[in-house]
This record gives structure tokens, C-alpha cells and sequence, in this order.
């Protein structure tokens, strides 16, 4: 690549608080190419690309442009006016409305005459940009109604255009940033989008952040590996080709690999007898006839890619969604397709998500959040009046043992790190001792140092006699924390293994 | 990791610091009110201004705190004026049929109609704004066929003495109704109830996960805002002495005002019933002190409408607001 990049931003600094989310990271993206970004969750990716697109402002770094050093773009808006515009992994797009509607929104004053909104002529200049872009589907076809990877173009194209609005130029210099695009799509699907993308480098440059290590060796030019805010690897796919097993090694570092140890005997387990059982359960566009058995004081993992149905899976043992077919038993007692969580956590069954904001009340102490769940050990005997201080020494009991960076056990939520957030659902948790506990992505999005201490938190309450069910997209959190790993694909369980094939089974 | 001297000093300053805030500026705007009725007004703070005062506020403060719960978990609930009126008329209509016992029928009814309110808003996914607000135009359709429009006289002094008895130179509806706030208060503040109220308000999904059965807290709440509503029904009838359909008419505003005027955020999960108090007395002090200076009820208006947006301009705390936005 001789030639000029379009995007180079050098040595950047980002920090929340005390922790640094970035350091010393830079990003240059050339004319026609595709860039993968790596790492694990919590290693910078999103934070990087939300400096990119100015919805962070870093603490330090150099932004240049045609040589000359530029300011950070200060909101999206200014972003697009560089040329740089992000496709979010979700939300993006707005399902009532029709093709031509959502690729101009937004961007609508362009087009208003002197009746209002000259809907003829967006229809035209939609329809030339479907064209342009491949799309194949109707201008007036409603989103909802399309794939998710016909969704999922629109919104590339739409981030095209509206940098070419912003910057009022037909062919302008674009760089798009894809966070996970692929993630809700089946294989059919994801490759599909992947071979359009490629075919869309002579209209636009893209960064492309993923998890899917095939994805970055068939389809990019270049990567760039960050682990832990720091970027620890760069290859140029045409010169050097890179092998899957050195990505992951770079993405996980060896460093803290295999850590712990408290696997047990695989017949200690099956004689410890079932916690949970599922026959044939189905969920019609999520999975099909998935069975299991779960032992007692076992942490059975679903392991899959984002489209596998292992995360609908888990929110149905939890009860935030329902099954359509077969049957689900908590010690070999029949459950309800329509109890709620309250019902299951009732019978044994805790749901504990990374998603604080799905966890944790911001504005309440950390005192309220434990106790919260928990309100029955803290109540007077007779007429079940709240005891202020057996909630303090409850709090501060957590505080202590998790280690929880806090002034005090009143402290608000919302002030501590995303690690100590984390923590204090780790610690409700831990107080209320479930027979089951449900984890989904209980490390996402969180530092080195509180991982480490939340899987301790984890692996201790296991060796408690509960059982766990783990969904997550970090191989090395599998190989931590489960004794069993169930592989999905495609809505389908194909076999279980044990966590000391999973390394195996990725590589193959 | 806790000094515990600490924790317990700075906590206790923490404490009194949040309850100072949050009522610095209703406590600030009720001083401000007094003052200036008094200067216009000398008789506002006589003895008879005084009893005025307290009768207008009294029954306002019960249909209030049953509200408050409704805010406090983040619904609205604008039924609540048309049940006291339902539950005043069913008192006046039928006392001579059935004496004091009119009274725990009244309550039923009213209990019974914010059941369905929760019905309508936990298990059918009817918005709180459209239930209610239905609820409140039948209520009222029903209330106009009983009554027939016409104003109807209560007699009976077993009744009437409820509210008006004299203790220590201040009428019991005001004890009665200072007695339902204490309750109240203690159940948001005290009880498991009052926390999971405030739990759904603060963060619904978060709620649902903690084990809270969202929906039967939700229908209790209406219940019991359709129950307090209906007690107030039956104070204010008894102090009254007679009504029509057209009592009550246009206070839904200043009672949302009031329990924003105290601190209850609309958005849900703050605030809570001991709040509420200072946000009747500046609603309902205002609106008496008007009318004693003879007042019309046009300006009544304009003056209540605008005092229910400067408080809650007021009580909000912004930086809060900006967060969430930025997050």
C-alpha cells in the first residue's frame, strides 16, 4: 500500500477512572482494504472505535490527516465530516420503516422542497444506491421484513452515504467501522455479507471488528491484535500469513493461560446426581431438540458462535424467554413454560448477566443492590420490617470478601468501575447461593485483575455444591470455569466434550 | 477494606446530607409561600385560616400517597381523583341504607377498581397513562349515573363527626390523614413492599431478574392507590358534608404537582411518600391561600399550572438526567 492512508491515528490514551481502557494504541486505515480488529472483550476494541467516531474523547494521541495533525472528531457528525462513520453491532437499525426512509434518515433536510419532502426524488437516489451497493431488495420493502444481512448492508450503505452528505461529495473518502457485524447472522448469512464486503473495498475502506477468527484469515488484508488496551500485534495478511492458533495465542496471551485447576473426576460428577435436565427442548429460529443433563456442583458450557441459539438457551432455563417445544427439569421436577424469573430463581435458579445495566440498580448503594435480592435475610421476624445494619454487614461482608474498590458499602452504583460493578453481581449472588447459577458473559467488558478475582469468586462457589451453566464468547473462560462444554451450531447440540478438548475442537 | 468508625460517621453524614437536599428546596418554597400569604394576607395564618389550611390539605395527602407509590415504580395513575369522588358518593348515597358500614364498602369498591388498573396495566401490557385514564372517564360515567347529577346532602353526624371532631383545636381528619402518611412512609421506607416498589422503578429488567414478581407488585400498588384513594373519598365527604359529581373536578394536575412538587421523580424509582407531604402543603396552602384572598378560579389555574412546572423543574436533578443520556 504506497499510497496515503485515509485514517491514521497514532498513540492513543483512553481511561475511566483509574483503569486504562487504551494506551498507546494506533490505527492507520489505507485506501480499498479491509482491517480486522481482535482481542478480547474488555481489551479496547469498542473503546477504540467509539474515539474514532467521536462519541469518546481520548485522553491523548495524534490524529493525522494528508500529514497534517487534526483534531479527535468531537460527536459522529464531525466524524462523518472526516470520513470515518460506525455500523453499531445492534439497535441500528429502525424496523418500521421502509428501505428508502431509513437510508435517508437523519439526513432528510437534503432533500426538502417546497411541498415538504420530495419523496420521488429520495426513491430515485435510494434506488441508484441499492444498485450501486448490490442490494438486492425493494426501496419500499419494510427493514423488518429483510435478512438480517440485507439489514445489515443497508446499514453499510447508509453509513456510506452519509458521509458522502456530510462531506457533499460523490466519491469521498470513506472509512466504515463493522463492530461484530456478523455476530447475529447464521454461517449462510455471514458469509454471504463477508463476500459483499469484499466486493464494496473499491467503494470504501472498512474496519472490522469480530471474534471469528475465520472471518479475519479468509477476508482481510491486515489485523491488528489488542490485548488489555494495548495493541500487541500487527499482521499484513498478504505478506504474512498468520495462523489461527498465533491469533488466539495473541488475543489471550500465554501468560495467564491455565491459571487454574479444579477440574474433578468426570465420575464424581455423574454420580453427584441432576440439577437440571432439558429433553428435546426447542425454541422455533433459536435451537432444536437441545438435551442435557447438569450435575450437581458441575459447570456445563454451550459453547457456539453468536448465531448458535446458546444465548436464547440460557435465558429460557432462566425464564426470560419461553420454549415452543419439550421439557425442562430442576431436580427432576417438571417446570412451566410460562414461569418468569422469579419463579425459577424460587426454584433454585439464578440468571447472572456481564450486562450490569440489566443487573444492577446505578443509583442505589451497594448496600440495596445486595440486599435486593436477598430480602429475606434481612427481614424482622413477624411483620418482615427491613434491619438497616444486618443489610450494612451483609454489604460490607461482600465488599470485603470480593475486595470491591469502594469509600463505603453506601457508595452509588454508578461510581464504581465497571469491575467493581461487576463484583457487586458477583456478590449478590454469592450471598444468595442458588442451586443453579446461570452465567452469561460474566466477565464482559472488564479488566484483567477483577476477571481474575471474579473467576476465584466463581470456581469457589462451585466447589459450594452449585451448579453453573456458562454462555460466553471467550474460549478461555470455558477452559476456566466449565468440566463439560455442550457445542451448538446452528440452533443444534452436536456433541459434548470435555473443556480439555475444547482447544481441539476450535482449532479444527 | 472498611474502616468502620468511618463508614459509620460518614455514612450518617451522607444520610442526613440526601434527606437535607432532597427536601431543601419543597421545605425552602413552603417557608416562601407562607411569607408571602401572610403579608398579603394576615388572617392566612389565624386560627381560622389555619383550619381552612389543614381541611384542604388533609384528604389531599391520602389520595397523594397512595399516588406516590404509583410514581415511585415509574407508572402514572390519573384515576385516582375520580375514585375519591366515586367512593364520596357511594358514602353519601347509601349511608342511610347500610350507617357506617358504607364505609368499608366504599373502600372495597375502590380497591376493587385499582385491581383492575393493575390488572390492566401488569397482565394485559396496557400503558399506565391510557389504563388509568380510561378508568378515571368510566369511574366518572358511573359516578354521574348514580348521582344524577344532582348535589346530595350527607346527614348522618356519626359520620360527619369522623372528620370533624376538634382535637386540640385541630380537626381529626387532619390526624387521620397525618396517621395514613406515617403508615405509608413506613411501608416505602421499612418493608421489603416499599423496597421492590422502588426496585421497579429504578430499573424494571433489573427487578425482574432480582426475583421480584413484577406483576403482583404492580396490581398490590394500584390496589393501593385505588384504596387510599377511596378513604380519601370518604374524609372528604364527611368533612364536606354534601356533593355532587362535579366535586374534585380539575385537581388531578395539582395532585400530580404535589407529589412532584415533593420530590418524586415522574421517571420512578426516588422520591417516595415522606416526601409527599411538603409537596401537598405547597400545592394545596397555595391554592387555599388564593381563594382566601377571593381569587378567581381562572387564575387559580394559571398559577397552579405554573408552580407544577417550576417544581418539577425544581426537584429534578439534572446531572442524573444527563448521565443516562450520555450512558
Amino acid at each position: 500500500m504506497a499510497n496515503e492512508p485515509i485514517l491514521d491515528v497514532r498513540n492513543v490514551y483512553k481511561s475511566f477512572g483509574k483503569v486504562y481502557a487504551l494506551e498507546d494504541t494506533s490505527l492507520r486505515v489505507y485506501p480499498h482494504e479491509i482491517v480486522g480488529v481482535v482481542g478480547e472483550n474488555g481489551a479496547g476494541k469498542t473503546t477504540l472505535m467509539k474515539t474514532l467516531v467521536g462519541v469518546h474523547s481520548p485522553d491523548k494521541g495524534e490524529w493525522y490527516h494528508n500529514g497534517i495533525r487534526v483534531p479527535f472528531p468531537k460527536d459522529p457528525k464531525d466524524a462523518a465530516r472526516k470520513g470515518i462513520s460506525i455500523v453499531y453491532q445492534e439497535r441500528g437499525v429502525v424496523p418500521s420503516l421502509q428501505v428508502y426512509q431509513f437510508l435517508f434518515l437523519g439526513n432528510e433536510e437534503k432533500y426538502i422542497g417546497k411541498f415538504g419532502l420530495q419523496i420521488p426524488k429520495m426513491k430515485n437516489a435510494a434506488k441508484e444506491i441499492l444498485d450501486e451497493f448490490h442490494i438486492k431488495c425493494n426501496i419500499e420493502d419494510f427493514m423488518f421484513d429483510l435478512p438480517l444481512s440485507t439489514q445489515k448492508m443497508i446499514e453499510i450503505a447508509k453509513a456510506v452515504l452519509n458521509i458522502r452528505l456530510e462531506q457533499n461529495k460523490e466519491n469521498a473518502d470513506s472509512v466504515i467501522i463493522l463492530d461484530e457485524p456478523t455476530a447475529p447472522l447464521n454461517i449462510e448469512e455471514r458469509n454471504e455479507l463477508l463476500d459483499e464486503i469484499v466486493r464494496l473495498k473499491k467503494h470504501s475502506s472498512f474496519v472490522f471488528v469480530t471474534h471469528i477468527m475465520q472471518e479475519v484469515i479468509e477476508y482481510m488484508d491486515r489485523v491488528i491484535v489488542l490485548r488489555d488496551g494495548r495493541q500487541v500485534a500487527e499482521y499484513d495478511m498478504a505478506t504474512n500469513k498468520v495462523t489461527e492458533k498465533e491469533l488466539v495465542r495473541m488475543i489471550v496471551g500465554k501468560d495467564v493461560e491455565e491459571q487454574y485447576q479444579s477440574s474433578r473426576p468426570k465420575n464424581y460428577i455423574e454420580q453427584s446426581g441432576n440439577a437440571l435436565s432439558a429433553i428435546n427442548l426447542s425454541k422455533n429460529g433459536s435451537y432444536y431438540d437441545v438435551s442435557f443433563n447438569l450435575y450437581k456442583a458441575e459447570c456445563l458450557g454451550f459453547w457456539g458462535s453468536a448465531g448458535s441459539g446458546k444465548s436464547e438457551l440460557i435465558k429460557t432455563i432462566a425464564g426470560i424467554k419461553g420454549y415452543d417445544d419439550g421439557c425442562l427439569m430442576i431436580q427432576g421436577k417438571k417446570t412451566k413454560n410460562r414461569e418468569l424469573p422469579h419463579t425459577r430463581l424460587r426454584k433454585g435458579i439464578g440468571y447472572f448477566s456481564g450486562e450490569t445495566v440489566n443487573e444492577l440498580f446505578y443509583d442505589w448503594p451497594i448496600t440495596k443492590n445486595i440486599s435486593i435480592l436477598n430480602i429475606e435475610k434481612i427481614v424482622t421476624r413477624f411483620i418482615h420490617l427491613l434491619k438497616f445494619k444486618a443489610e450494612k454487614a451483609m454489604a460490607a461482608g461482600i465488599v470485603e470478601q470480593l475486595r470491591i474498590r469502594t469509600p463505603n458499602t453506601v457508595t452509588a452504583i454508578s461510581s464504581l468501575s465497571g469491575g467493581n460493578k461487576q463484583k457487586v453481581t458477583v456478590g449478590k449472588w454469592l450471598e444468595r447461593k442458588p442451586d443453579i447459577l446461570l452465567l452469561e458473559d460474566p466477565t464482559i467488558g472488564i479488566d484483567v485483575g477483577a476477571r481474575d478475582d471474579i473467576y476465584k469468586t466463581i470456581l469457589d462457589m462451585k466447589s459450594q455444591g452449585i451448579s453453573m451453566i456458562l454462555v460466553s464468547d471467550d474460549p478461555k473462560e470455558y477452559s476456566t470455569l466449565c468440566d463439560r462444554i455442550v457445542l451448538m451450531q446452528q440452533g443444534k447440540a452436536e456433541r459434548t466434550i470435555l473443556k480439555e478438548q475444547l482447544n481441539e475442537v476450535i482449532q479444527a | 477494606m472498611i474502616n468502620n468508625n468511618n463508614t459509620k460517621g460518614s455514612m450518617n453524614k451522607m444520610f442526613s446530607e440526601r434527606i437535607f437536599t432532597s427536601t431543601r428546596i419543597p421545605l425552602l418554597v413552603v417557608v416562601v409561600v407562607i411569607c408571602i400569604f401572610q403579608m398579603v394576607n394576615p388572617t392566612f395564618l389565624s386560627y381560622q385560616g389555619i383550619v381552612t389550611l389543614v381541611y384542604a390539605m388533609s384528604y389531599f395527602l391520602i389520595v397523594a400517597c397512595g399516588l406516590t407509590f404509583v410514581v415511585m415504580m415509574g407508572s402514572f395513575d390519573f384515576s385516582g381523583i375520580s375514585i375519591m369522588k366515586l367512593s364520596a358518593l357511594i358514602c353519601v348515597l347509601y349511608i342511610e341504607n347500610f350507617g357506617l358500614w358504607v364505609i368499608p364498602i366504599a373502600l372495597l369498591v375502590c380497591a376493587a377498581i385499582g385491581f383492575i388498573n393493575g390488572i390492566l396495566v401488569a397482565k394485559l401490557s396496557v400503558p399506565s397513562f391510557m389504563a388509568t385514564l380510561g378508568i378515571s372517564i368510566v369511574v366518572d360515567g358511573i359516578a354521574l349515573l348514580t348521582s344524577k347529577g344532582f348535589l346530595h346532602l350527607m346527614n348522618d353526624e356519626g359520620f360527619r363527626s369522623i372528620s370533624t371532631t376538634f382535637i386540640a383545636g385541630i380537626p381529626s381528619v387532619f390526624y387521620w390523614s397525618i396517621a395514613i402518611w406515617l403508615l405509608c412512609t413506613g411501608l416505602a421506607v421499612l418493608t421489603p413492599f416499599g423496597r421492590r416498589t422502588y426496585a421497579i422503578g429504578a430499573n424494571s429488567r433489573a427487578a425482574a431478574l432480582s426475583g421480584i414478581n413484577i406483576d403482583r407488585q404492580r396490581i398490590l400498588v394500584f390496589t393501593l392507590s385505588g384504596t387510599l384513594a377511596g378513604a380519601a373519598g370518604v374524609f372528604y365527604m364527611s368533612q364536606l358534608g354534601g356533593g355532587s359529581v362535579e366535586i374534585g373536578g380539575q385537581m388531578m394536575i395539582p395532585l400530580f404537582a404535589s407529589v412532584v412538587a415533593g420530590g418524586t421523580s415522574l421517571r420512578g424509582g426516588s422520591g417516595g411518600p415522606q416526601n409527599t407531604l411538603l409537596g401537598v402543603i405547597i400545592i394545596t396552602w397555595i391554592q387555599s391561600g388564593l381563594r382566601m384572598l377571593g381569587t378567581g378560579l381562572d387564575t387559580q389555574m394559571v398559577v397552579l399550572g405554573i408552580i407544577a412546572i417550576a417544581m418539577s423543574i425544581a426537584t429534578t436533578d439534572r446531572n442524573k438526567l444527563m448521565r443516562s443520556i450520555v450512558k
